[in-house]
Parts: structure tokens; C-alpha cells; sequence
């Protein structure tokens, strides 16, 4: 009996674990989101700061972890294909998988997984075709959407439909409009509501494609995806 | 004390009943060269990664293995991850990094070496191979040959005493193949390298190796210096073990009681069929020509490349198939010839000349009585089950005989058993099979095969070529790439040469093989221009020769 | 390959030197400044590779400025010295200015990461993250020697599924979408159980058993160290004359006149020699080149 309770209280302390580490992660990327609207003296600073806040740590968490050869070439293979999971769209513009792998590779791996297979997508795709001043911020909010993945993978969020698409189409808008931070921050540095209204709108409809096909991948593929990787979880023995 | 022994060895995967590896106790001393051969799941691979422990499949495993008189479990990890060098398969899967020099220090940073002895290491292997204009390179702009070389180069870095090899020129074309056995028989000479090796490519390797190790089923059969064992081979009259024996070695014992001394080599072989007195047996020929048949399907001078600035591919190409025959397409590396099976399918579009089907020309897509295997053909499989597969493209063609038409094919092909398991979990042979099925679904007139020989043993050759005349035999039409001379002289019809794009010379296959000088059977090379009548075959020997008596002291 | 010029720099060297062109670059928002800035650095790319990857970016560089050139003034309406309405919308000088800055220092942002493309190239970048992050460069090596693998039997599954009517070139918009990410289907299967191999093949050359050792192809020299010091010198100066308040046009509240003066010429002074460096090195290296050639 008291051993039941002490397995019940250790789920219970990973489990609120992780909704801390989700909340820390949501409120400072919320307020990413709305420095250039709360702030505007120090708003590079400060979100330079709310950045590696929220980033680094998971960074240098993968950095220290011991992995095995096994895990690195899932997690490599993963991120590869992310990256390159355009090509079969060339004939469909505005169509984006890269999103989907993240979430779908999240869900199955967990947190940490998510937020590497995220960021290393961005890496190397950048490092293919060029690194920009885009570069962090596309790090940044694809690791942070594997990461998000990950922490709810055992929710309502990622075990039903619904809480996927809703999910896919939150991505979707929040990684567009973290990627509008680059020239908000980068360049205008001087806001001003309407201005960034005005700039958002325009990124809008991009975003719309994006949260739309994301809802509809997550719909239509997610059951099989999550087979496919599930069985090959098995099949390296990884136990992540 | 031995350098590397096995006593009473036994294996068995979670989940399987039967062993994979039942009571092996061998002994191997430093510097031989062992091959390990024999069918398909016998246990070569898992002996192999037994003895590699950083690779060890998970499982029961009885029995000792000792290195230098030392358990293996009890040898520093780390020393004996230098000790012991791997090499695998598939060239491609091996590489770990974008760049040759990163690949090659990969190793050597995992054991911890500083920058000064790397450079040195390098420095010396680099000039030993003469691949140092590679260094700079992107290790996926390699040949096959070449990736390969640099994986073992970047194994023998490490500076191993044994290495052990899986297969390592399955995947190779044959030049490239030999180039990289050389290899291993100069490490073997020249630095003593204790060499395991599993291997199909028997012809070339027999004559290489000190030793031959025949498994089946778990056990070792036989084992002994070569010509020892295709003694045994075939003393125990398995006939279905003779297509592991080199094709001299073969023609050989089936027309001589002596049996002493065994050619291994096109030049054993030549010394011997001159000692022969042969009778030639007028053997009544097939004389129907297939090119009577009705032209199926014509390419007139085809013009093809993939960029504006990259030259021609193929090149003023002209070639007829004809109606039930079965023709294969040979020639060297880089000729053209996957492309103008590609072409052939539809999946790429000449920009110059005229391709005719059953008389009409054809514009846009193919017909859908052309069906194509590629080189691979894990890249048709969608699903997570065979049925599931197949079950859709039965859907997908709407067939309304699909049901009988498929269970008819699977008991040609004797694969009801497979049916749900996932593609990838079956072995090379068998999804090849899968794939064939569920191309010959759509009742094609036509099938178009890249390589189908490749990376699969002698037996699953041999069951392959006699499947693919039944399929023939239903009336389909096969074209086939291959650099299989073997395979090609057996099964098909005819043969052409591809050469810079171009068709160089077609006939029909025997007449084909025995006018080519270098790209011919071993067989047609050790009779060509003897004293006995030119064959291409064992097969085509077993009829047309009649031994009249041999002359053992010439 | 051998390269010359500031490219034969430590990859430190270079790095530096783009972080402090970069901070640099994100605070001095002046016209005056921005100018020179994109001078030298077109000078620098045509030191690097006569343009040619500039021409291939062309569209992006005229795009991307002339909008923000024309969106700012329409969207900021701030600043009191009123030009004309447009659409009942008053555009003010000031707005004018802003966009005239944001498109040059978004020009400038742009030249000076096409540049770092030149210089740090993977494997230089690869070195200088392999320092601090030994574990994330593996894995970003990984899986930049997997792109090109993964991308090849993309391109193969998209050939061979074609003929068996998959494909995202035919059908309704919703199938083609579906289709699509099929063949993404076949790749991750595939690939995936390839990699299986891959990982086998670093644990057979003994990944995992130790700590791993770094192979350092690069090795400081003298004109390194001298250059890191400069550079750091120069930084902390610019630095210090952004916090004077000086290389900023004030837009309000009264309208900075675009022309230096007094105090500011100095840090203009200092700034442009940190942002010019590499062009120093590569016509250093010309006459050094020069001078030997007269001597034989």
C-alpha cells in the first residue's frame, strides 16, 4: 500500500514537475510576445534575456545529458527529415510540414527530445541554405513548440484530436509571430501599437496557411506517425 | 592459445525459439583469412557481431568467447573497441559525418587521441589508400566503391588486429568489388590484420582466403582451406549447397572423378580444361529467335540529361523489346543504364526521339502495363503491414479479379506466410518478392527490374531466376539492369551492352557472352579459346560436353 | 581549400568580429552610418566572391528594403513636421526618416549575415560551437550528413511513387497535401530503419565509451591574437559612444539634422574601421602579394 502511494506521489511530483516547467516556458513566451507591447526602453535587452532565459537551459540540459549513439541518430534523422520535408511540396506553396514532425516527434519523445529535434531543425536547414538574422528565433520557436509538445504529450491535448489541431493551429500563429520578432527587435526597435498590428496582420494570412496545415497533418497523419515512431522507439530500445 | 576462439557459442534472439547460433567452438589463429558463407539467416552476421561486443545483439547467449586467451567481457571496453574493427553492408549507412576527413577521425576522437597524432594517423592511412584528394570531399558525393573504402580506412585508422566484415561488397558494383577484396587480402599480407569475413561473391573470394567457414542453420558445416570444403560440399552430394561453390570449382567436379586438384581460379581453370578430351554433344539448339516475336515496345534514337549543363545521359539511344522475352541490359558504371530503365518506365522524359508501345507512339504518360522495381525496393511500401499493402493496391488499381489474381501470385511466389508482418521485418529476398507480387497485380505487360540481384545470396538468386521464368512464363515481358554476368547467362534471352549512353551491341545472351572478352562468365573465360568447346555455363557444359578422357600429367 | 585573406583568420577571429559588426550594427541606427556600413560591406562581398552570391539574394534585397521604405511613413504617423495626406493618412518627415533607416539597416543586417555565409562556413561554425557544446556539434553534424542522404531518397520515392499514382502534382488540393506527406511517410520508415545501421557503425568505433577528443585543424597565430585584441578595443569604444548617445539620429521629439558633428565623427571614425576590418585584411593580403611579387 504505501509503496502505491509512493509510486502515486512520484507520478504526481513528475507530473507537476512538468506543468511548472510548461508554465515557466508559456508565461516567458508570452511575455516575449508582448515586450514590444509592454516595453519600449529596454525591450532588446529584455527579451534578448527572456530568450536565453527560457532556451538555454534546455540547451545545456542536452548538452550534459549522457546519450546514447542510438538516441543522437533518432533525434539527427528526425531533424534531417524536418528540414527537408518541403521537398515533396514544391508544387505547393505555403504548405509546411516542418511543424508537424516537430509536434509528432515531441509527443512520442518527450520534452527534451522535442525541443532538440525543434532546434536542430533550424540549425542545419539554416546552416544548408544560409544562416540569417532569422536563425535564433527559428531555434528558438521550434524548439519551444517540441518542447510544448512534449510536456502535454500525456494531456487531453495530445491524446485527442481536437487538443492536437488545436495545438497545430496555436503553433502555427505563435511561430509566426515570434518570427516577426526579428525585425520588430532587430529593426524597428522603435513600437508603436499600431505599427505592430499593421506588421502582424500582414504575416497573417502566412500564419493562417501554416496553423491550417498543421491542423490538417495532425488530423489526418498523427495516429500514423505516432505509430511509426513508437515502434521504432521499440525497435532502438530507447526509453528516453 | 588461439587468437580468437569461440567454445561452444550459442545464441538465441528474445522472442525466437530457435537459436541463431547453436554450440560453435572455433579457433582462429592471427593473420588468418576466414570467409564465412552460407545462406541467408544461417548465423553468419550474428557470430559475426557476437564476437564485436560494442554490437552484440541482446539475447541468451551460452558459452565463452576469448580474444588473445582473455574473456571478452573482461577486456577494457576501450581497448578493445580499437582491438577489433567492424565493417558493414551498406557503404551508405556507415558514414556518420558530412565530410571524408571527419569521417575518418570520427574513431579516432572517440578514443580520445589529441590533434597532433590524428594528422599523423591520417596522414599515413590517407597516402596508403591514395585517397587524399577525397579528403576534402562530401562523403555523399562518393561512388558506392569509394564510400566504402572509406569506411574501412576509417576502421583500419584505429589501428584493429582482427577486422571483421559483413558483406562489405553486396551493395558494390563488380570493380569496385574486386578493388575493395584486394584490399583486404594487402591488409591481410602486409600488415598481418586478422581478417573475418562474411561474403557472396564467391568466385572472388575463395581464391583470396585461407579458410573457409560453411554455416547453415546455426552450425558450421564445414570448415577448412578452400578447397577442402567444396570437397565436403560436395562429397555430401547437397546439391542444394552447389550454388555456393565458384563456378570453376563447380565445372570441375561435375565432369572429373580425380577430384584432387580443385581450380579456384580462371587460370586453374584454363590448366585443366586443356588436360580435357572432350566429345562434343550436338545439342539440338533453341533456334526461335525472340527478335521473330512482335516488337512490344520501341526507343528510337532517345536523347536524355537531368540538367542543361550536365552532358547527355543517354545518348541517341535505339533499342527494341520484344514480346515475352526476357532481356537484360549490362555494362559498366555511370553508362546510363538505370536511367534508361527509368526512361523505359516513365519516370523520365526523353527530350529528344520517340518511344513506341505496341506500335503506337506514345506521348506523355506510359501505359500502365509497364510496371518498374527500383534498386531498393523498401521505397514502395507505405503501409505497416503486407496484407495492408497490398490490400491497396488491389483498391487502388480497382481490380475485380484482384482476390484470385493475388492469391494466385502469392502461392507462385509461397509467400501466404508473410502476410502480416511489416515490410521491414522481413529479409531482403522475401520483400523483393512482396514487391514483385504487387507489381505483377495490375496484370502488366511489361516489368522493368534495376539490379534485382543485388545484395542477395547464391540460393535466393537461384529462386529468384526461377520465379521470375514463371512470371515469364505467363506472359510477361522482363527487361532488367544488372552487372550479374552469372545471372544474366542463366535466365535471360538476350543481352545489351550499354556504353556512353548508347546501345553498343545486342544478341542473343550465349552468343552475346561468348563474343565479349572482359564482360563474360568465369566459365566462358576459362574455355574460351581451349581445347574444348566454348561454354558460358556449368548448365550449358552439363550438355554439350561429353569427357572422353583427361590427361592428368599435362 | 586554402583560403586567403581575412578567411584565413581563426574562425574565432572571424566570429568575433561578426558579433561586434553585428551588435554594433543594431544600435547605431543612423543614416550617415548605415550608408558606409552597406559601402564597405558590398566592397567586402566583392572581395569575397566577386557577388555572386549577392546576384543570387538580388530579389530578396530589393524587396524586402524598398517595403519598409514605403510601409513605415504609411503605418508611423509620428513627428510634427507634416508633409502631405495620403488617403486621409499624414505622412511626416519623421516617418519618412524611420522607413529611410529601417530599410538601410535591414540592407546592411542582411549584407553582413550573406558575408558570415562566406566566412564561417559549416565546418568553421561547427568548429567554433564544438568548444562549448561538443554533444549538440555532433548532432548537428549527423544530421547535416543525413540531409543530403534524406533529400536523395526523397527525391527517389517521389520518382518511383510517381508512376504508381502518388503524387503531389495531380488530383484535388487536399489528396495532393496528403499524398505529399506519404512519401514523407516512406522516408521516415525507411531512413529510420536504416539509421539502426549508422548507429551501429559509431558504436563499433567506440562512441560512448569515453569522453571524445577534438581534432583542431586551425591553429592561432601571431596577426590572430593582434586582431582579437583590436577588434575587442574598438568594440568596447562603440560601445561607449552608443551610450554617450552619439550614432543615433533622434527622431523625436525634435528631428537630429543628418550630418555628424563635433564628437560623433570620432565614433563614426572607430566604427567604420571595425566594420571595414575584414576589407582591411583582404587588401592587406593584396599587398603583401604585390610587394612579393616585386621582390623576385
Amino acid at each position: 500500500m504505501g509503496d502505491y502511494w509512493r509510486g502515486q506521489r512520484k507520478i504526481m511530483k513528475k507530473y507537476s514537475a512538468r506543468f511548472y516547467i510548461f508554465l515557466v516556458v508559456l508565461i516567458l513566451t508570452v511575455l516575449l510576445l508582448f515586450i514590444p507591447l509592454l516595453t519600449t526602453e529596454h525591450y532588446l535587452f529584455a527579451s534578448v534575456i527572456f530568450m536565453i532565459g527560457s532556451f538555454f537551459p534546455f540547451f545545456l540540459r542536452f548538452e550534459w545529458k549522457k546519450v546514447t549513439g542510438r538516441e543522437l541518430v533518432m533525434l539527427a534523422i528526425l531533424a534531417a527529415l524536418a528540414a527537408v520535408s518541403r521537398i515533396p511540396f514544391a508544387s505547393l506553396p505555403s504548405i509546411q510540414p516542418t511543424t508537424f514532425v516537430i509536434i509528432i516527434a515531441g509527443s512520442v519523445f518527450g520534452a527534451e527530445s522535442g525541443f532538440v529535434v525543434g532546434a536542430l531543425a533550424a540549425i542545419v536547414s539554416n546552416l544548408f541554405l544560409g544562416q540569417g538574422p532569422w536563425t535564433p528565433w527559428q531555434m528558438y520557436a521550434w524548439g519551444m513548440i517540441g518542447l510544448a509538445s512534449g510536456l502535454l504529450k500525456n494531456t487531453w491535448f495530445m491524446k485527442h484530436t481536437i487538443g492536437r489541431t488545436i495545438f497545430g493551429i496555436l503553433c502555427g500563429f505563435l511561430f509566426g509571430w515570434i518570427m516577426n520578432l526579428w525585425f520588430v527587435i532587430g529593426i524597428i526597435q522603435d513600437f508603436h501599437w499600431s505599427e505592430i498590428i499593421a506588421y502582424y496582420s500582414a504575416s497573417f494570412l502566412f500564419d493562417l496557411a501554416h496553423a491550417l496545415s498543421n491542423a490538417f497533418f495532425l488530423i489526418v497523419f498523427a495516429k500514423s506517425w505516432i505509430k511509426i515512431l513508437s515502434r521504432f522507439k521499440k525497435k532502438y530500445g530507447l526509453l528516453l | 592459445m588461439a587468437f580468437l576462439e569461440t567454445k561452444n557459442l550459442s545464441f538465441t534472439y528474445p522472442d525466437e525459439e530457435k537459436p541463431a547460433i547453436s554450440d560453435v567452438s572455433l579457433s582462429i589463429a592471427q593473420g588468418e583469412f576466414v570467409v564465412l558463407c552460407g545462406p541467408s539467416g544461417s548465423g553468419k552476421s550474428t557470430l559475426l557481431r557476437l564476437l564485436k561486443k560494442e554490437i552484440a545483439p541482446y539475447g541468451d547467449k551460452q558459452g565463452i568467447i576469448h580474444y588473445k586467451g582473455e574473456k571478452l567481457e573482461t577486456i577494457d571496453a576501450h581497448l578493445l573497441s580499437k582491438e577489433i574493427g567492424m565493417v558493414f553492408q551498406d557503404p551508405e549507412n556507415q558514414l556518420v559525418m558530412d565530410r571524408v576527413l571527419e569521417e575518418l577521425i570520427f574513431g579516432l576522437e572517440n578514443i580520445g587521441m589529441d590533434s597532433e597524432q590524428m594528422r599523423k594517423r591520417v596522414a599515413e592511412m590517407v597516402h596508403f589508400f591514395g585517397i587524399h584528394h577525397l579528403l576534402d570531399h562530401k562523403v555523399h558525393l562518393l561512388s558506392g566503391g569509394q564510400k566504402q573504402i572509406v569506411n574501412l580506412a576509417a576502421v583500419l585508422l584505429m589501428e584493429p588486429s582482427v577486422l571483421l566484415l559483413d558483406e562489405p561488397t553486396a551493395q558494390l558494383d563488380p570493380v569496385a568489388a574486386k578493388d575493395f577484396l584486394q584490399m583486404i587480402k594487402q591488409m591481410n599480407q602486409e600488415f598481418g590484420i586478422t581478417i573475418m569475413m562474411v561474403e557472396h561473391r564467391l568466385e572472388d573470394v575463395f581464391p583470396l582466403c585461407d579458410r573457409v567457414l560453411f554455416m547453415e542453420n546455426g552450425t558450421v558445416l564445414t570448415d577448412g582451406k578452400p578447397r577442402e570444403v567444396i570437397q565436403q560440399l560436395w562429397k555430401k552430394k547437397m546439391l542444394a549447397k552447389t550454388s555456393y561453390l565458384p563456378s570453376p570449382a563447380l565445372l570441375y567436379l561435375e565432369h572429373t572423378k580425380n577430384g584432387q586438384n580443385i581450380p579456384l581460379t580462371v587460370k586453374e581453370g584454363r590448366r585443366w580444361v586443356n588436360t580435357l578430351a572432350i566429345n562434343p554433344k550436338a545439342v539440338a539448339r533453341n533456334n526461335a529467335l525472340v527478335t521473330e516475336n512482335k516488337s512490344i515496345f520501341s526507343l528510337k534514337n532517345i536523347d536524355f540529361h537531368y540538367d542543361k549543363k550536365g552532358g547527355n545521359i543517354v545518348n541517341s539511344l535505339s533499342l527494341t523489346v520484344y514480346e515475352g522475352e526476357w532481356l537484360a541490359i549490362v555494362g559498366a558504371n555511370g553508362t546510363g543504364k538505370s536511367t534508361l530503365l527509368k526512361l523505359m518506365a516513365g519516370l523520365a522524359t526523353p527530350q529528344k526521339g520517340s518511344i513506341k508501345w505496341n506500335g503506337k507512339k506514345i506521348k506523355g504518360p506510359l501505359p500502365l502495363d509497364i510496371v518498374y522495381l527500383p534498386q531498393n525496393p523498401k521505397l514502395l511500401f507505405v503501409h505497416d503491414t503486407i496484407r495492408k499493402e497490398l490490400e491497396e493496391v488491389k483498391k487502388r488499381l480497382s481490380l475485380s479479379d484482384g482476390g484470385e489474381k493475388l492469391q494466385l501470385l502469392l502461392s507462385i511466389f509461397q509467400l501466404e506466410t508473410l502476410l502480416d508482418r511489416h515490410p521491414y521485418d522481413v529479409s531482403g529476398g522475401e520483400l523483393q518478392k512482396i514487391a514483385i507480387v504487387s507489381l505483377l497485380l495490375s496484370s502488366p505487360k511489361i516489368l522493368l527490374l534495376d539490379e534485382p540481384t543485388k545484395g542477395l545470396d547464391p540460393e535466393m538468386k537461384k529462386e529468384l531466376g526461377q520465379l521470375l521464368m514463371k512470371v515469364k512464363a505467363l506472359g510477361v515481358t522482363i527487361v532488367m539492369v544488372t552487372h550479374d554476368m552469372e545471372f544474366a547467362a542463366l535466365y535471360t534471352d538476350r543481352c545489351a551492352m550499354m556504353f556512353q549512353g548508347e546501345i553498343a551491341s545486342t544478341a542473343r545472351t550465349n552468343d552475346f557472352f561468348k563474343g565479349n572478352t572482359f564482360y563474360t562468365t568465369v566459365i566462358n573465360r576459362i574455355t574460351r579459346g581451349s581445347q574444348v568447346p566454348e561454354v558460358v555455363t556449368a548448365e550449358e557444359a552439363r550438355q554439350r560436353w561429353e569427357i572422353i578422357g583427361e590427361d592428368s600429367e599435362k | 581549400m586554402m583560403k586567403r585573406g581575412f578567411r584565413s583568420l581563426h574562425p574565432l577571429v572571424c566570429l568575433i568580429y561578426f558579433i561586434a559588426a553585428f551588435t554594433t550594427l543594431m544600435l547605431y541606427q543612423h543614416p550617415f552610418f548605415l550608408v558606409f556600413t552597406i559601402i564597405l560591406l558590398l566592397c567586402f562581398h566583392w572581395a569575397l566572391d566577386r557577388w555572386r552570391l549577392l546576384r543570387g539574394w538580388g530579389k530578396m534585397f530589393m524587396i524586402l528594403p524598398i517595403l519598409f521604405f514605403i510601409i513605415t511613413p504609411l503605418i508611423n504617423h509620428r513627428g510634427n513636421h507634416l508633409l502631405f495626406y495620403l488617403f486621409n493618412n499624414p505622412i511626416t518627415l519623421e516617418a519618412i526618416m524611420q522607413g529611410w533607416i529601417h530599410s538601410l539597416s535591414l540592407l546592411a543586417m542582411l549584407l553582413l549575415f550573406m558575408s558570415f555565409n562566406l566566412v564561417i562556413t559549416a565546418d568553421k561554425f561547427l568548429f567554433l560551437f564544438s568548444r562549448g557544446f561538443p554533444q549538440w556539434s555532433l548532432l548537428i553534424m549527423l544530421s547535416m550528413r543525413f540531409i543530403p542522404l534524406l533529400r536523395r531518397r526523397l527525391n527517389e520515392i517521389i520518382t518511383v511513387q510517381k508512376s504508381r499514382g502518388l503524387s503531389t502534382h495531380d488530383g484535388r488540393f487536399r489528396q495532393r497535401i496528403k499524398n505529399g506527406l506519404l512519401l514523407l511517410q516512406i522516408l521516415l520508415t525507411w531512413s529510420l530503419e536504416e539509421g539502426i545501421q549508422t548507429a551501429d557503425s559509431m558504436a563499433a568505433r567506440g562512441y560512448g565509451l569515453q569522453k571524445r577528443s577534438r581534432y583542431i585543424p586551425y591553429k592561432m597565430k601571431l596577426i590572430d591574437g593582434i586582431s582579437i585584441i583590436f577588434l575587442l578595443i574598438l568594440t568596447i569604444l562603440c560601445l561607449f559612444g552608443w551610450w554617450l548617445g552619439d550614432g543615433v539620429l533622434a527622431l523625436t521629439p525634435i528631428l537630429e539634422p543628418i550630418f555628424l558633428y563635433g564628437r560623433e565623427w570620432t565614433f563614426f571614425f572607430l566604427y567604420i574601421v571595425l566594420i571595414g576590418y575584414p576589407l582591411i585584411m583582404e587588401i592587406r593580403e593584396q599587398l603583401l602579394w604585390h610587394s612579393w611579387k616585386q621582390k623576385i
